[in-house]
């Protein structure tokens, strides 16, 4: 036993690891400077953080941490995406944190005037018990931990993003995305070891859930 | 009175000419001083996405660890998780507890050989209790413990965590899955750790 089983190669998720210093980094930028650098953003996330596309993230109100993080990744290749990739590799670390600090302070207020998505309606009005359950309670059998132990607002864990202002068409590709390992970039494997066990309905009742503004807006995690 | 560099021409030391067995002597004490002074500054320094310096790293035991970087180095690095057999026979099984997964979720073990499970927290203090077998393992960060089971009976253990971890601590539940040794090589590593559909 064990001489022909192959070592697999190591595999990195992320390069960031939440140290001290790290954090002291990510939350430590100009948001001045970060609207300027943003500008360059508003197009595709929109002017005030809430994309006109379902399929693009909203980021306003976003955790400074999150932007950091996923920027981060961007750049080392951790996370793909054709669009992302070449826009934070030319942005340096100071210049993440900046661009987390603007997105931060945006306000999630709801604006009539702006072209938005966010909220859209349930494809389905099951969806809405479906997964109400799932982020208030999750599901012990599959051991499932509820949604907002680590998103919010019950409870925020470092480096998780807030979903209550988030689009619908976007969750679903992330949670797809982590179930098949086409994004892996979750430290410890965390939402891929969750997203795996949800069901076909249970991902579309989630993403509809958050997408359609149901949960409870709390969009930045206490004391941070 | 300041000397110029001609003072030390070619002529006067003679060891500096090209082929000299003095010019080699000087190149292997240049890389060693450059080694010595790299070494130095891995000791010393946090480099970028480090959490702590070489020396810091060294003087942790073996059992040791720093909770916030096990995904970039050493034992739990995701590669590395969940059950590897070993050259004497048996299985070592490598688990991370954090906030509200063990990590992997679900482990295929063989029946009738020794397991060591090897496990350690990412965040906060947890502890996985192995239904049926009476064993407790307290996963605290900064610290691998280790514990030694058996199971000779094939079926599903529930491991759930039975310290209070935080909101989500009553969804903590993985699942062990001892099956026999025949089966158990003919799963692919993916499998091993995988019981979606099981």
């Amino acid at each position: 036993m064990g001489s022909d089983v192959a070592e697999p190669p190591v595999r990195i998720p992320s390069n960031v690891a939440w140290t001290a210093r790290t954090i002291a980094m990510a939350s430590s930028g100009d948001a001045l400077r970060g609207l300027l650098i943003g500008r360059r953003c508003d197009r595709c996330h929109g002017r005030e953080g809430f994309s006109s596309s379902p399929s693009v993230p909203n980021l306003a109100g976003m955790d400074r941490l999150v932007v950091w993080k996923q920027l981060d990744d961007f750049r080392s290749g951790k996370r793909s995406s054709p669009v992302m990739q070449p826009i934070a590799n030319s942005l340096s670390l100071e210049d993440s944190a900046d661009v987390a600090a603007y997105y931060w302070m945006m306000p999630i207020a709801p604006d009539p005037q702006d072209d938005r998505a966010f909220p859209q309606s349930l494809s389905d009005p099951k969806h809405e018990a479906v997964a109400g359950r799932l982020i208030t309670a999750g599901d012990g059998n599959r051991g499932l931990p509820p949604c907002q132990a680590c998103h919010g607002p019950v409870g925020f864990v470092t480096g998780a993003p807030s979903l209550a202002t988030q689009n619908a068409t976007y969750l679903l590709e992330q949670i797809e995305g982590f179930a098949s390992g086409r994004r892996a970039n979750d430290i410890n494997l965390r939402m891929r070891s969750i997203a795996v066990q949800l069901t076909d309905e249970e991902r579309h009742a989630l993403a509809e859930f958050y997408g359609a503004g149901l949960a409870e807006p709390n969009a930045r995690p206490a004391g941070r | 009175m300041p000397v110029s560099n001609s003072t030390f021409s070619a002529a006067t030391r003679p060891e500096e000419r090209p082929g000299g067995t003095g010019s080699s002597a000087r190149r292997v004490i240049r890389v060693i001083l450059l080694s010595l002074t790299l070494t130095c500054v891995w000791l010393t320094v946090r480099f970028p996405y480090e959490a702590e310096s070489g020396l810091e790293y060294l003087l942790s035991g073996p059992n040791r660890i720093n909770p916030q970087t096990l995904h970039l180095r050493g034992e739990f690095v995701e590669s590395n998780l969940g059950p590897a057999e070993e050259p004497g026979g048996g299985v070592t099984v490598r688990m991370i507890a954090e906030q509200y997964l063990f990590v992997p979720q679900c482990v295929v073990v063989p029946t009738g050989v020794p397991l060591r499970v090897r496990i350690t927290s990412a965040d906060v203090v947890h502890k996985l209790t192995v239904s049926d077998a009476g064993d407790e393992v307290k996963a605290v960060p900064g610290y691998v413990v280790e514990t030694h089971l058996r199971f000779e009976r094939a079926g599903e253990y529930p491991m759930p965590c039975h310290e209070f971890c935080g909101p989500g601590h009553y969804a903590m539940r993985s699942k062990l899955i001892a099956v026999p040794p025949e089966q158990f090589r003919n799963l692919s590593q993916q499998a091993r750790m995988n019981c979606v559909s099981r």
